[in-house]
This record gives C-alpha cells, structure tokens and sequence, in this order.
C-alpha cells in the first residue's frame, strides 16, 4: 500500500521536502512510517522522534494502522499562542 | 470558522462579548498573547512568524472550543491567532469568554489558551534584530539561561 506522508516546519526544514510518498506492507502502522523517514531522512532524526502523528487530519498514536491513500501528517513541538 | 487571521486581532471582538443576547453576561475574561522582544544568546527578538497547518489548525481550534461549550454550555467564546509575520509588541492570539459568572469564565479561558498552545499546529519561527532566524524550539534549546527560567521565545 501507498501513503502520502506530510511534514511541516523543522521537521521539514530537516528533511528537505514537505511531502512524501512511502510504499509501505499491508497492516503497517504509524510507527512503521514513522522508521521508514529516519532511515530515509537521517538528518531529521532529532524532530522524527518528538513528532506527533496525525491521520487524515485527526491525531493518533504511532500503532494507528495504516490504510492504503492514507495522508499521515507528522507534527513536530508546536509552539502556537 | 476562521480562526486563523494574517490581520491584526480586534480588540473589538473582545468587546462584543460583553452584548450577550439576552444580557444575561456577568463576566467577561480575556486573554492576549503578545510577542515579546526576548534577548537570548542569538540576539534581541523583532519579530516572530507564524506558520500553521490551516485546514488541521482550524479543526484542532473548533474542537477545543467545541469541548468548552459543552462543558459549560451558554458561555460565549472568542478566539483568533495571527499568522505571518508579527512584530515583537503585537498581539499574536486572543481569547475570551463570557459567562453569567465569573468563576466558569477564568476557567474556560484558561483551558481554551492551555489547549490551544498544547494542540493546534502552529509553529512560530524567531527572526532577530540582526536578520538571522531560528524556529523557536531551537531558540529555547539554545538559551543560556537554565532549564525551566524560561520557556523560549514568544508570548503569554
């Protein structure tokens, strides 16, 4: 199945792009996406791993499964107000 | 809903609240954020940008205000952030409420303002007095002083 992965501010700044797309096995997880960036981003270590998930818009947990057309949205520290 | 504004906020909104419907309005308690010109080790503050993920920041802040209105059904809310560019001075979100007492209106503010802080995604990227910039979270990262003096760069 494929994803589309989003990122915003450090984390994208880090990683070089605002989105991605990640061909991932069926019944992956969050989390799975989640390793799949580090691996690919290694410069964006330090933000993938204060990240927050969120799917299709809504936050979730890193064990979320993944469905193929998912959009995960991967939020570092927000900082608003 | 628009939440999220690249204009000044208006005090005026605040202001509004006091007019309840049926004037039945006792407490009005409002909340700034303005953005100071902090002095950390990479200079003196002249600004911060706000950047948000809209579509999500919009529904986080209808939910969080969604929530509030449950809890304490019949008050009235007001809520905005800026966006962009806002200079160290300005005010970067506002939040009131109004309620028939007092009590539930300190209360609800504060968890409106806590909430928003904790969930919306908005991010806010420090730009100094010398051109340079950094996002926020790196400015904290890096200041001097020790743990738990501050709480990096921004408002409130």
């Amino acid at each position: 199945m494929t994803i589309t992965v989003r990122v915003f501010a450090m984390l994208r700044d880090a990683m070089g792009t605002e989105a991605c797309r990640l061909a991932l096995s069926p019944g992956a997880r969050a989390r799975h996406a989640g390793v799949e960036l580090a691996r690919r981003y290694p410069s964006a270590h330090r933000w993938l791993g204060v990240a927050r998930p969120a799917l299709n818009r809504e936050y979730c947990s890193w064990a979320a499964k993944l469905r193929d057309g998912d959009e995960l949205c991967l939020l570092p520290p927000v900082s608003g107000g | 809903m628009g939440y999220l504004t690249f204009e000044p906020l208006d005090w005026a909104e605040l202001r509004a609240l006091q007019e309840g419907p049926d004037a039945c309005t006792g407490a009005v308690v409002t909340f700034m954020g303005v953005v100071r010109a902090d002095r950390d080790s990479r200079g003196t503050v002249r600004a911060l940008c706000y950047e948000a993920f809209g579509e999500m920041a919009e529904s986080q802040i209808g939910r969080i205000v969604g929530e509030v209105l449950s809890r304490w059904p019949g008050i009235g809310v007001v809520v905005r952030h800026r966006v962009g560019l806002v200079s160290a001075g300005e005010a970067s979100l506002m939040v009131g409420v109004a309620s028939a007492h007092r009590d539930e209106a300190y209360v609800a503010c504060r968890e409106l303002v806590e909430a928003i802080k904790r969930d919306v995604p908005i991010w806010k990227r420090v730009l100094y007095e010398d051109g340079t910039a950094c996002w926020a979270a790196e400015a904290a990262s890096s200041s001097d002083e020790p743990a738990g003096a501050r709480s990096g760069c921004g408002s409130g």
